[in-house]
C-alpha cells in the first residue's frame, strides 16, 4: 500500500498523486487529512484509498468505483454525485451525504447532517446513528437505511427511492406511505447490516423485521386540478 | 459565507490558551471570510472593573479623541491603564458605574467613536483584513482565560469596516458577544421595531441584531438557552450563531440547517466551528466531531 501525506502538499497535488497511484494498480493510505476539503475526488479507477483522520467536503464526490475509508468524520456533499464504488465514513457525516448520487455505497457509522440522500438517483445509503432534517427529499431512485432516528421532513416528495428506519422518524414529509418491510425487505435488510455495519455498532441496531419501510405515496407525481388540497398541502 | 469559532475550556480557571486556540481556529477559517477578523475573548476578571475597548474613530486625530474620552467618563469615573492599539483605545473603569451610561458618554465625543466592548472578562478586538493581520496588531496569540469566539467575514450586503465586523458586542450589555454566520431576513422589520423603543444601530450589518436580542432575552432574566430556542422561531433566515457570555457559551442553529456548524466535546473542551479543518488545526488528539442539526441548541455554562 502506498503512502501518501498531505502535509505541505496543495488539494490538487494530492488527488493528483492518488489517481496516479490508483492507475498504477496501488491502493493507497493517505495521512494528515486534516479535514481539508474536496479530497479523494473523481477518482475513476478502483483500488482502495484510506484517510487517516478526518475529511471536509465532498470527499468521494464523482467518483466511480472506488472504495474510500474515512478513519474519522466527513464534511458536506460526502460521495456527492458518485457513480459507483464504496465511501464509509467511521465516524459522522456533515449536510447532504450522498446528494444525488447515481450508485454504489456510502456507510456513515454514526450520525448524518441534514439532507442526507437529497435527489439520490440510484445506490445505498446506510446510516448507523441518526439523520437530520429533509433526508431523503426528492429520492429518485436507490435505498437509504437509517438505523437510529430521522429528523423533521423525512423522505418528503420522493420519487422510488426506498427508505427503512430502525428508530424513530421524528416528522414524515409530505407524500409518504409507511409499511411493515416484506420478508425480501428483511433480507436484504439484514446482508447489508451484516456487511456494512461493524459488530460494536451492528449489536445497537433493531433487528431487520423491527424496520419501517418508507415509500412515496405517488401522489405528487402527476398534476391534478381534482386533488388541489393535496398540492396545497405539500407547497 | 463567513467563518465563525468557539473555545471552551473545561478546567474554568482562566488559563487556558483561548487567544492562540481561536486564532488557529481562524487561520484555518481564513479562506471563508477574507474581509474583516475578530475575537471576543474572555479572561480572568480584574477587580470588578469594566475593561473597555473603544475605536477611537476615522475622523479625528486619536491622541486628541483619548484625551477627550477621558475627559467624557471623569464625571463618572476615573480612566486607568489607558492605552492605545491600532485603531483602539483600551482602558479600565470601576465596575460599579452604568454601563451604558458610560458607553454613552464616551460615544458623545464623536459619532465616529464606539465602545467596541465592555466587560468584566470580555474584550473584543477586531479590524478589516486577516486573522494574520489581527495578531500582528494587537497579539492575541497571548491572551489567557476561559473562553471565546472569533470570525472570518466576508460581507454580502453591509460595508467592510472594522464597525460591522464581527464579534458584535451587545452596546451597553456588559460581557455578551455574539459571531453569526448567515442573514436574518426579517432584519429589517426587527430592526425598525427596535428602533422605535429607542435602541441604537451602530451598522447596517444583519448579525447587529442578533446581540440586541440576546440582551434584552437576557435582560429581561431569561437563561440563555431560553433565549436561543425562542430565536429560532423570532429570527427568520439563516444563522449558526454562537453567544458568549462572562460563564456561558452556546450555539443555534437555523430551522432548515442552511449553514455549517460542528462541535466536538472532550473532558478538557468544548470547540465549536464552521468547519472541521478549524477544529482539527487548533486540537489533535482523538475525539468526536459532530454537524449540529437543524434547530439544534446548546449551552456551556459554568
Amino acid at each position: 500500500m502506498a503512502k501518501l501525506s498531505c502535509t505541505g502538499r496543495s488539494v490538487r497535488e494530492i488527488n493528483a498523486e492518488m489517481r496516479n497511484l490508483l492507475a498504477d494498480g496501488e491502493d493507497v493510505a493517505v495521512t494528515s487529512p486534516g479535514a481539508r476539503h474536496n479530497l479523494g475526488v473523481a477518482l475513476l479507477k478502483p483500488g482502495t484509498v484510506t484517510f487517516d483522520g478526518s475529511v471536509g467536503y465532498y470527499c468521494g464526490g464523482l467518483s466511480d468505483g472506488a472504495t474510500i475509508r474515512v478513519k474519522g468524520s466527513a464534511g458536506w456533499g460526502l460521495a456527492e454525485s458518485m457513480l459507483d464504488g464504496e465511501v464509509t465514513a467511521e465516524g459522522n457525516a456533515g449536510n447532504s451525504a450522498g446528494a444525488a448520487m447515481r450508485g454504489g455505497t456510502v456507510v456513515i457509522h454514526g450520525d448524518s447532517g441534514a439532507r442526507t440522500g437529497v435527489s439520490m438517483k440510484g445506490g445505498l445509503i446506510l446510516v448507523g446513528g441518526n439523520c437530520g432534517y429533509m433526508s431523503g427529499f426528492m429520492g429518485q431512485k436507490g435505498a437509504m437505511i437509517i438505523c437510529g432516528d430521522t429528523g423533521e421532513g423525512f423522505a418528503d416528495s420522493m420519487y422510488e427511492t426506498i427508505c427503512f428506519v430502525g428508530g424513530e422518524i421524528r416528522e414524515l414529509g409530505n407524500d409518504t406511505v409507511v409499511s411493515e418491510p416484506s420478508e425480501e425487505d428483511i433480507q436484504f435488510l439484514a446482508g447489508v447490516l451484516d456487511q456494512h455495519l461493524p459488530q460494536r455498532i451492528r449489536s445497537g441496531v433493531p433487528e431487520p423485521g423491527k424496520f419501517k419501510k418508507v415509500v412515496s405515496g405517488r401522489k405528487l407525481w402527476n398534476f391534478d386540478k381534482a386533488e388541489w388540497k393535496v398540492w396545497e398541502e405539500a407547497l | 459565507m463567513c467563518g465563525i469559532a468557539g473555545y471552551w475550556d473545561k478546567s474554568r480557571d482562566s488559563s487556558a490558551p483561548i487567544g492562540s486556540t481561536i486564532l488557529d481556529m481562524l487561520r484555518a477559517l481564513d479562506c471563508r471570510g477574507p474581509d474583516s477578523a475578530g475575537v471576543a475573548l474572555f479572561h480572568t476578571p480584574v477587580d470588578g472593573d469594566f475593561v473597555l475597548q473603544v475605536k477611537l474613530g476615522e475622523n479625528g486625530r486619536p491622541s486628541d479623541r483619548v484625551g477627550e474620552i477621558i475627559r467624557s467618563v471623569a464625571a463618572l469615573a476615573a480612566s486607568n491603564n489607558v492605552a492605545t492599539t491600532g485603531a483602539y483605545l483600551r482602558m479600565t473603569v470601576d465596575g460599579s458605574v452604568n454601563p451604558e451610561e458610560l458607553a454613552t458618554r464616551i460615544e458623545a465625543v464623536a459619532g465616529d467613536v464606539e465602545v467596541v466592548s465592555m466587560g468584566c472578562s470580555l474584550e473584543i478586538v477586531k479590524q478589516v483584513g486577516s486573522p494574520d493581520r489581527l495578531e500582528e496588531t494587537f497579539r492575541v496569540a497571548e491572551t489567557r482565560g476561559s473562553h471565546g469566539i472569533g470570525h472570518t467575514r466576508l460581507s454580502t450586503e453591509s460595508k467592510v469596516d472594522l464597525s460591522h465586523s464581527q464579534p458584535f458586542w451587545a452596546h451597553g450589555y456588559p460581557d455578551l458577544a455574539i459571531v453569526h454566520n448567515g442573514h436574518i431576513t426579517n432584519y429589517h422589520r426587527m430592526r425598525r421595531l427596535y428602533e422605535q423603543s429607542g435602541v441604537r444601530f451602530y451598522t447596517e450589518n444583519d448579525s447587529e441584531i442578533i446581540a440586541v436580542y440576546v440582551a434584552e432575552g437576557l435582560g429581561k432574566g431569561l437563561p440563555l438557552e431560553e433565549v436561543l430556542r425562542a430565536a429560532l422561531d423570532d429570527l427568520d433566515g439563516s444563522f449558526s450563531c454562537l453567544v458568549a457570555t462572562a460563564d456561558a457559551m452556546g450555539f443555534v442553529k437555523d430551522s432548515f440547517a442552511h449553514k455549517p456548524l460542528l462541535f466536538a466535546e472532550s473532558g478538557d473542551f468544548v470547540m465549536v466551528a464552521t468547519e472541521e479543518i478549524a477544529i482539527r488545526a487548533a486540537r489533535a488528539g482523538q475525539y468526536d466531531v459532530r454537524e449540529a442539526q437543524a434547530r439544534e441548541m446548546r449551552v456551556w455554562r459554568n
